[in-house]
């Protein structure tokens, strides 16, 4: 096959960048995104564990509400998270704004930083609450 | 044609919605795909949150209360389906940008089998809830 065509041309690695933070932003929206897989697996996990019945979802809620397990929620939820605003930057420039290098700096700090912020107000209402206790 | 009606016909406003659409190939098509499914996670993924805190605590019987409502089996079942899509998309980009030769291609045949088995075997398990497993 690659007789016939000339192979497609790669994206640079890590290593070429010099860091800077629309960079940072962009290979975490990539780790986020992929660590969200790790998500939605957990998610059908869930779903078909409750379809199974009360024996077998016993058996989840033990993994899922362990410590380790409400680690891995905690991290996941922050991959969402810094996702789902890490998306909002991106339709933001894709309505044509914040493509100044200062203006683009500005929205991907905040939009990182948002991120966290609504992860933990999230695990905050959790522990208040008392729905989660470790 | 005057200066003022080239810059209107290069201006984004005021292209039609059918003018969006044209690409060489399926690129546009893919480009809209990642953009919708993006926006209507968005407050999917925030409706996910407040349900996860719902369900909190709660064990198998809130979870299955939950799951039960129609609304929320509703709510699940789309979140699943546009999840899932986004997630090809995205991860496909990714193999697209790392990956040459056979690699990409199984890589992205491991994608959709990991795609189909996660829509599947969610979609299976909410049909067996809604059967009152």
């Amino acid at each position: 096959m690659s007789n016939t065509t000339p192979p497609r041309p790669l994206s640079p690695h890590l290593q070429i960048w010099r860091w800077h933070v629309t960079m940072l932003s962009s290979i975490l929206h990539r780790v986020t995104g992929s660590a969200s897989v790790a998500g939605i697996v957990l998610i059908a996990a869930w779903l078909i564990c409750l379809a199974l019945g009360r024996e077998t979802y016993t058996v989840f809620l033990q993994y899922a509400a362990s410590p380790l397990g409400l680690l891995v929620w905690f991290g996941l939820s922050l991959a969402g998270f810094v996702h789902l605003t890490g998306g909002l930057r991106h339709l933001i420039w894709d309505l044509g704004l914040s493509f100044k290098p200062k203006d683009a700096d500005t929205l991907a700090t905040w939009t990182m930083l948002l991120g966290v912020a609504l992860t933990i107000a999230f695990w905050a209402v959790l522990f208040t609450s008392g729905k989660v206790a470790l | 044609m005057s200066t003022k009606e080239a810059l209107a016909k290069n201006d984004a406003s005021t292209r039609s919605a059918q003018s969006w659409k044209k690409s060489e190939k399926h690129g546009a098509g893919e480009w809209l795909a990642e953009r919708f499914t993006s926006l209507a996670l968005i407050p999917l993924t925030l409706w996910a949150a407040w349900g996860a805190w719902q369900i909190a605590g709660g064990g198998f019987d809130a979870a299955l209360a939950f799951v039960r409502n129609p609304f929320n089996m509703a709510a699940i079942a789309v979140s699943i389906v546009l999840a899932v899509w986004h997630m090809y998309m995205g991860v496909k980009v990714i193999i697209d940008d790392y990956l040459q030769g056979p690699m990409r291609g199984v890589c992205i045949f491991l994608t959709f089998l990991l795609s189909v088995a996660v829509l599947f075997g969610s979609l299976g398990a909410l049909y067996l809830v809604y059967q009152g497993a």
